[in-house]
């Protein structure tokens, strides 16, 4: 056998033993495992504050989601409806929705009859306040629709009034019904004694989604739909513009602009402009677009170009970040078999970079989405009563509101039932933000490339 | 005004590809290439030693343009090619590119399929007519690049899932498919371990046949045995130019023969 090992091998070493740790490790390792502990506890207080934000978001908002909903069969009399007898489309339309109402009325107060409840309440007109003010507009629209269905009854499904819905959803207590003049203790009585029947029921309300906003007094009807498309039509001018704009601003500064002082002037500008507090973009988009170019208010064009300034600077300095990421070699390699600059940028350069600036600019996009305060100053906040829009031009063109800016507005309101809409609305926005980052990250792991 | 047709007959008698005459480049402030006068041969393989920072890098790129790309960077002086002055105002970067290909440090396929590294150049240059043609120049173009028979079976699988001594064959035959005239290597094998640098050497002195090939090298022993022609740089200076057998055998100048003997650099 062969002995490689040293002559002084087992020997006891001279300064200290490796098996003891001297003072200065044992005062190193611990400031490591303090450091450790402190990253884990501010880890821990962000999940904490994420935690309670999302339980938040769910408690108060989920039950916007869900709406109570009161289904009778209503008679829809011919004498009311149609006095002459001849369908005349015309002569239907004559009767505005203060002629449905006696028959909604008197529908519901049939069904609280059926279900056999004792009541003070015994007139139709007692029932009011139970159902929604909508009602009337909604059987008229079915009646217009189809004039035959005049002289039958026909199973409707009416909103319950937002008070009837608070009640079932523990928002309205009996204890405060003195100060409320829009419901008595009775109505309750009469909601509860419908209950077991199905008559009255909670279920899922579609027309939050889609459906448009709805005046002060009808918070059950109010829906975030028209103000979504108002957005979707905001985000597609900031797409068209921006994404353009920004990316060849960007290729031009980085690949083609001589390295001079203005360019160093534009670069400082540009990083500034990315700090601006979003509002002063709103005051320059209400003094140039609205004041000076005379565009229309409110619309979602302006909207949209306001939200476009506001976006440049963020996707400007997202794609030069990539556009640096990719390595000189291949712009080398390029301009080495005699590729021109501006081939070398858009046969190698580009589409590695791809990547990068499609994920800058949804994430632009996506903070785009929920701005709000440049929205106040172009007049895209506040009760804007608008229903879909018809066509491309009519969506860019027409007043309209954006989500953020309809979770805004309903928060304002005094009814409480727009408290739950505003959280309601919040996580629909939540939902948008998170799917957009998603694809983000999604892109970027599919398309990006390794050297 | 000079008249490049009358100088470049001269030049050609003499068999002279590039013909440099004091050339000098500055970074900025930075004096980086002294003076540098010196004639290049054609279709032989002419290296360029000396220590690291000594300017051959620099000078080579001077010889396609690619110091164009640097701002700071300021060429004075004659570098005329087949007596045409590269640096006249007429000249584009992008034509003199094509006609004098280079190779890199370090091998940079593009990353797209082997074919289209290939096709590239002849495609942006317009060499070929249709598919056959370049499926054609392909073929010779990687066959000339001594590595067709590795990869003829998945042209269309990356160039970057190659090795690296591959990659930088690739890297070369793509430089040989715009048909250049002039090949300039960077320290083609300063990446590559011993077996693919000798592959490389090898196809080295096989591309002598076609083309005139400057090949800027750290090591003195790949100096000696592919090259014809040698220079040493030293400091920004031209120190002495002759033939390969001459420099490392014979060197004139004592900073020659401090270099390769080892006592400096």
């Amino acid at each position: 056998m062969t002995d490689a090992s040293l002559p002084n091998a087992g020997a006891t070493p001279k300064s200290g033993s490796l098996h003891e740790i001297d003072a200065r490790t044992k005062k190193r390792n611990a400031a490591e495992k303090r450091f450790r502990v402190y990253g884990v506890a501010a880890i821990a207080t962000g999940i904490i504050f994420l935690i309670v934000l999302l339980f938040a978001i769910l408690t108060n908002g989920l039950g916007a989601f869900h709406q109570t909903f009161i289904s009778v069969p209503v008679y829809l009399d011919e004498a009311k409806l149609d006095k002459k007898g001849n369908r005349n489309i015309d002569d239907i339309k004559k009767v505005s929705t203060f002629g449905y109402n006696p028959l909604i009325q008197k529908a519901v107060l049939k069904a609280v009859e059926d279900a056999g409840i004792e009541t003070p309440l015994t007139k139709s007109k007692n029932m009011k306040a139970l159902v929604s003010a909508s009602a009337a507009a909604q059987v008229r629209q079915a009646v217009i629709d189809n004039p035959a269905l005049i002289g039958q009854t026909v199973e409707f499904r009416f909103l319950a009034s937002s008070r009837v819905d608070g009640y079932l959803k523990g928002r309205v207590h009996r204890e405060h019904l003195a100060r409320d003049k829009n419901i008595d203790a009775e109505h309750l009585d009469i909601v509860d004694g419908l209950l077991p029947s199905g008559v009255v029921k909670k279920s899922f309300n579609p027309a939050f989604i889609f459906g448009a906003d709805a005046s002060e007094s009808r918070a059950e009807q109010a829906g975030i739909g028209v103000s979504m498309i108002g957005s979707l039509f905001m985000m597609l001018v900031v797409l068209f513009l921006a994404l353009p704009i920004g990316v060849a601003a960007s290729i031009y500064l980085e690949e083609f602009a001589p390295k001079n002082r203005w360019t160093d002037l534009i670069e400082v500008n540009i990083s500034n402009l990315a700090a601006v507090p979003s509002i002063v973009f709103g005051i320059l988009g209400l003094a140039v677009f609205i004041q000076f170019m005379h565009l229309p208010q409110s619309a979602p064009l302006v909207g949209g170009l306001v939200l476009t300034l506001m976006t440049l600077p963020t996707i400007i300095i997202s794609t030069r970040a990539s556009l640096k990421a990719v390595p000189p070699s291949i712009r080398d390699a390029a301009l080495g078999v005699g590729a021109s600059k501006m081939q070398s940028v858009f046969h190698h350069v580009l589409p590695l970079a791809a990547p990068g600036i499609l994920t800058g600019t949804i994430i632009g996009l996506a903070q785009a989405l929920g701005e709000t305060a440049p929205l106040l100053l172009i007049g895209m906040v506040g009760y804007i009563a608008s229903n879909p829009p018809g066509g491309v031009v009519e969506g860019l063109m027409s007043p309209n509101s954006a989500m953020p800016a309809q979770i805004y507005e309903w928060a304002k309101r005094a009814d409480p039932a727009y408290y739950e809409r505003a959280w309601g609305g919040i996580i629909i926005l939540l939902i948008f933000l998170i799917s957009m980052n998603t694809l983000a990250v999604l892109l970027r792991r599919r398309f990006e490339r390794r050297w | 005004m000079y008249d490049t047709e009358k100088l470049g007959t001269d030049v050609n008698q003499n068999d002279t590809k590039i013909s440099a005459r004091n050339v000098q480049v500055y970074y900025g402030d930075t004096h980086a290439i002294k003076d540098v006068n010196v004639d290049i041969g054609s279709k032989a393989v002419t290296a360029f030693i000396g220590p690291s920072g000594c300017g051959k890098s620099t000078f080579l790129r001077c010889i396609n343009r690619m110091n164009d790309t640097i701002d700071v960077c300021r060429v004075e002086g004659d570098i005329k090619i087949d007596g045409e002055d590269i640096y006249d105002k007429r000249v584009d970067p992008v034509q003199l590119r094509a006609k004098v290909g280079m190779v890199f440090q370090k091998p940079n396929p593009f990353p797209k399929s082997i074919y289209d590294n290939i096709a590239y150049g002849p495609r942006i240059h317009g060499l070929a007519k249709n598919k056959a043609e370049l499926d054609e120049i392909v073929e010779k173009s990687l066959r000339r690049g001594a590595i067709w028979n590795e990869v003829k079976d998945r042209l269309h699988a990356p160039g970057t899932g190659l090795s690296g001594g591959q990659q930088q064959r690739l890297c070369i035959a793509r430089a040989v498919a715009t048909e250049p005239e002039v090949l300039l290597m960077d320290e083609p094998c300063s990446a590559l371990d011993p077996i693919a640098t000798a592959q490389v050497e090898e196809l080295i002195d096989e591309l002598r046949d076609q083309f005139s090939v400057v090949i800027v090298t750290h090591s003195m022993q790949q100096a000696a045995r592919v090259s014809q022609k040698t220079a040493f740089f030293h400091l920004g200076n031209l120190v002495e130019y002759g033939d390969t057998s001459q420099i490392f055998t014979n060197p004139k100048d004592e900073r020659t023969e401090s270099y390769i003997t080892g006592r400096i650099g």
